[in-house]
């Protein structure tokens, strides 16, 4: 790396927080083939605050499974078990 | 635990008779309104199966999870009561079904889902409430690590007071022994002759 002086200085390892691309998907370590809407407490941890689907980027979920869990969170919504908006 | 696989499989024994016959299964959540008499309770559940018996459909399984709370407000309802089927129906009579279902009074909601290959029925009801339970012994722990949290301040707080309290203790008398002393010298000095002011 090339030494910069606007650059601040080099954290130590215990400080520095983990990249969020080395995370693993949680639905790929559990061989899920099929994320349920019915499953509330599965579900839940992948909305924020809002009701908003959380990103792919700090879950680590992998392609494949965001896109079961985004069809899930959506019937749920439907159905009345998540709220589309907080 | 039942599979859809196994019931399919009795349907493909089944439809060997009727092979022109095309039977799928359907996953049905039906929400409707919480507070309701046992009459009426009934009389709702009676008209929901005589729809899909006229449609030519048979009972896989039944899920009733019971009142539940709501996320948001439907058709004025903060709470409803929950049920799910498992129905194996032909395709071709779902949007029938479908709309008498869409028009029945007592329903508030209803979404039919076509489950994946070797799904396995799970009654989520139990696992919703166990879930409950231990997120409740969570809040708890919480709860009970704020308490210590707080007793812990609270003892280190008395203990900075003890402390201060002895200090001052520990000055007073130091105090009271040099103004004795004070006032003796002064004495001594007044009594004293051979200083002329």
């Amino acid at each position: 790396m090339i030494y910069n002086k606007f650059m601040p200085p080099a954290k130590s390892a215990t400080q520095r927080r983990t990249d969020p691309r080395l995370k693993k998907c949680p639905f790929c370590l559990k061989q899920a083939k099929y994320i349920d809407y019915k499953d509330y407490p599965g579900i839940k941890p992948f909305v924020d605050y809002f009701g908003n689907i959380m990103k792919r980027y700090y879950t680590g979920v992998c392609l494949k499974h965001q896109k079961m869990l985004r069809t899930a969170i959506e019937r749920a919504r439907f159905l009345g078990f998540l709220a589309y908006r907080k | 635990m039942p599979s859809l696989t196994t019931s399919a499989s009795a349907a493909n024994e089944t439809a060997s008779d009727t092979a022109d016959r095309d039977v799928r299964v359907y996953e049905c959540a039906i929400l409707y309104s919480c507070p309701i008499a046992q009459k009426d309770e009934a009389a709702l559940m009676k008209e929901i199966d005589s729809y899909f018996h006229e449609a030519g459909a048979t009972l896989v399984a039944k899920d009733a999870w019971g009142r539940r709370g709501l996320a948001y407000p439907i058709k004025g309802a903060k709470e409803a009561n929950v049920a799910i089927y498992y129905w194996e129906m032909d395709p071709l009579k779902l949007k029938e079904v479908d709309q008498s279902l869409k028009i029945s009074k007592g329903i508030l909601r209803h979404l039919f889902v076509k489950p994946p290959k070797h799904y396995q029925i799970i009654k989520y009801a139990d696992v919703y409430e166990l879930w409950l339970k231990e997120r409740e012994s969570l809040d708890q722990k919480r709860a009970r690590e704020r308490q210590e949290q707080l007793e812990e301040r609270v003892a280190a707080q008395a203990k900075r007071r003890a402390k201060m309290t002895t200090e001052k203790k520990t000055d007073k008398p130091d105090a009271k022994i040099s103004g004795e002393a004070i006032a003796e010298g002064i004495e001594k000095l007044i009594s004293d002759d051979a200083i002329d002011i």
